[in-house]
């Protein structure tokens, strides 16, 4: 008989025992993989949400968190000044505020409006249904807007709907008057975070809805580089021209976030990651050599059969590989169930766009995750080993005898 | 000479100290510029939602941070701050007053300092999230808890099986194996915050040092204390129970026989 199949003879002798057991590995294996995932998927997803925007180079007034609210004046002579750039391809200017949406018969609802310089709203929004602002003639009456898809259903909106806008006040009801809108079109919002209800509507429009405050200022300029030259020419070449602003690659900012932001779950995700590996480390440990404890006289008198040392030791190694080798396969299953509702959770933070996530599959994480419970396995199984290989044959089936 | 407070963070990095002599610059050529005399330092309020940020922070008196910071085309900005302290004379009319306040000043957001219900914010989001963790853990390990007990039931069989001959009723096993379970679980349960107390140390004085900020991470308080008992207790005392059932059901012969 193989080690294996006598390994396998083992664990199937103690269905009960071996089934809590994978169990407890894949339990805690899901654990390990979802911390592995968590590592670096909001990197990965930030990065993503960032190039899928079509700009590689974002220019803000101030290093300050984005709740500051830090504007960039002169808005139109910045973008004037950094089209002329060589480095630079495609520019546009955006900006947000809270606005709150009045439709009748029904109370307001707070709101966040964009607006984008013409050119890039189609890569600010994709259009579902209907039409896009500068298809629907910017310039009519009343303005046009487009809705996300919550924010239509939210309010019972479809295209063609009326309803008015009105810009509040650092929570205080605004006594600007509303002005009245028609939706052109439902669109997809890439930053759109899932508690939040958004809607775009032309740069004119935006400042009407702010009775003319802030006329030329932008929350944001984005920029596309012109090849060849990069995004990192188009930093250096931006902020020698404007060095009051800060202009960042999307490298740069998922570095910055890297370092700030993310910094918490990157950390969290160690200091987890190395508990949940001792805590399997100490239970598989404790499982094999109280399994092994057990049956010490059955390992004498194998070894007394005959059977070699190396063979007893592979036995082991061979129990311990299936119990940790198929809760480490169930524990990838798990772990991915188990990161879509913590994902869930986590999303739930204010000010999470809809598209970003915290977990994110990479093969990098399930490469990481198997060879680490392959040598949490083998570590675990090393002092069961030591013990079953040094066992004095004779006297184990003395003492055996005797009790 | 205009005095100035400098935080520890700035001081450590700009290695300036007390009595020094600074510029001040409003804008980020260098113009627009005051100097200051530094007359001390300060450890800034922990703050949870800036625990990353580099603290690198100054105080100074009213008038001179207006004299430095107005613009001088903009006349009201001598006459602006961004932020204005009550004290109440009477804290249980904060209610009244924010109401009166807001409706009497359009645009002015007042708030309370008292801790208001945040449900919907980040750290109840973080919250729920280590909860969630928190859950799975303890359902990873009693799954292992159960299959330790149940290795251990089968190491005392024989002894089991003995007593059963002996006359002792299963019941009376029962209670003695509840007991030792609530014994062991009791003192795992403590050894388990025993070691967490240590650990929130360890993990406290590594995550002050990685972000410079006297930010308290981890506290074990008695609540969690508690709630850990009361999770760890049961579960390990029904572990205990249901992996020796599996022996007490069997026939007596059984449980001795070779």
């Amino acid at each position: 008989m193989t080690s294996r199949a006598l390994a396998w003879r083992t664990v199937a002798a103690s269905p009960a025992r071996a089934l809590l057991a994978v169990a407890g590995v894949a339990v805690i294996g899901a654990l390990l993989f979802d911390m592995l995932l968590l590592s670096h998927g909001l990197l990965i997803s930030f990065r993503d949400l960032l190039d899928s925007a079509g700009y590689d180079v974002r220019v803000i007034a101030s290093d300050d968190p984005p709740a500051a609210r830090i504007p960039i004046t002169h808005a139109d002579a910045l973008i004037a000044d950094i089209s002329r750039l060589p480095e630079v391809q495609e520019i546009a200017a955006v900006r947000w505020d809270r606005a709150l949406a009045i439709v009748s018969g029904r109370p307001a609802e707070g709101v966040t409006l964009i607006s984008a310089t013409v050119g890039a709203e189609r890569k600010a929004w994709r259009i579902i249904n209907g039409e896009n602002l500068v298809a629907a003639g910017g310039t009519r009456e009343p303005p046009p807007l487009v809705v996300s898809m919550r924010f239509a259903e939210a309010l019972g909106l479809k295209v063609g709907s009326a309803l008015g806008m009105r810009t509040t006040m650092f929570g205080a009801a605004s006594a600007i008057p509303p002005v009245m809108f028609r939706v052109v079109g439902v669109a997809e919002f890439d930053f759109e975070p899932p508690g939040d209800l958004m809607a775009a509507t032309t740069i004119d429009a935006f400042r009407r809805v702010h009775a003319g405050r802030g006329q030329d200022n932008a929350d944001v300029v984005v920029i596309a580089s012109r090849p060849p030259f990069g995004p990192d020419d188009a930093v250096t070449a931006i902020n020698h021209l404007r060095p009051d602003l800060h202009a960042y690659s999307n490298a740069q900012l998922v570095t910055h976030f890297d370092q700030n932001g993310f910094a918490y779950f990157r950390q969290i995700s160690f200091v987890l990651s190395s508990v949940t590996l001792g805590f399997a480390f100490l239970l598989i440990a404790t499982l094999l050599t109280m399994s092994v404890n057990q049956r010490l006289s059955e390992m004498a008198a194998l070894r007394a059969l005959g059977f070699p040392r190396r063979r007893i030791v592979a036995t082991l190694l061979w129990e311990s590989t299936m119990l940790v080798g198929v809760g480490g396969l169930l524990a990838l299953p798990l772990g991915g169930l188990l990161a879509f509702e913590l994902d869930h959770i986590l999303r739930a933070m204010p000010g999470i766009p809809e598209r970003l996530h915290f977990f994110v599959l990479e093969p990098r994480a399930v490469v990481l995750h198997v060879g680490l419970l392959a040598a949490t396995g083998l570590g675990a199984a090393a002092y069961p080993i030591w013990v079953a290989a040094r066992l004095p044959i004779a006297a184990t089936l003395r003492r055996e005898t005797v009790s | 000479m205009p005095e100035i407070l400098l935080s520890r963070q700035l001081m450590e990095q700009a290695n300036v100290h007390v009595g020094d002599l600074v510029t001040l610059a409003a804008e980020p050529d260098g113009t627009r510029a005051g100097q200051f005399r530094v007359v001390g330092t300060y450890e800034p309020t922990p703050d949870p939602m800036k625990f990353s940020a580099k603290r690198l922070e100054a105080r100074l008196h009213l008038p001179d941070l207006i004299a430095l910071s107005a613009d001088l085309t903009d006349p009201l900005s001598t006459e602006s701050v961004n932020v204005l302290n009550v004290a109440l004379v009477n804290p249980q009319e904060a209610g009244a007053i924010i109401s009166t306040l807001a409706a009497r000043a359009r645009g002015l957001m007042v708030r309370s300092t008292a801790r208001q219900d945040n449900s919907g914010g980040p750290f109840a989001v973080l919250d729920r999230f280590h909860w969630a963790i928190a859950i799975v853990t303890v359902i990873g390990s009693t799954a292992f808890l159960l299959a330790l007990m149940m290795m251990r039931a089968e190491e005392r069989r024989d002894i089991i099986g003995i007593l059963r001959l002996m006359g002792i009723p299963a019941r009376s096993i029962l209670v003695e194996v509840l007991l030792e379970g609530l014994l062991i679980a009791i003192v795992g349960a403590v050894f388990g915050i025993l070691v967490a107390r240590a650990g929130q140390g360890v993990v406290n004085r590594f995550f002050q040092w990685r972000y410079d900020t006297t930010l308290v991470f981890v506290r074990v308080t008695f609540p969690i204390a508690w709630q850990s008992v009361a999770f760890a207790v049961p579960l390990g005392v029904i572990a205990g129970l249901a992996a020796s059932w599996t022996l007490l059901r069997r026939e007596v012969v059984s449980l001795v026989r070779r």
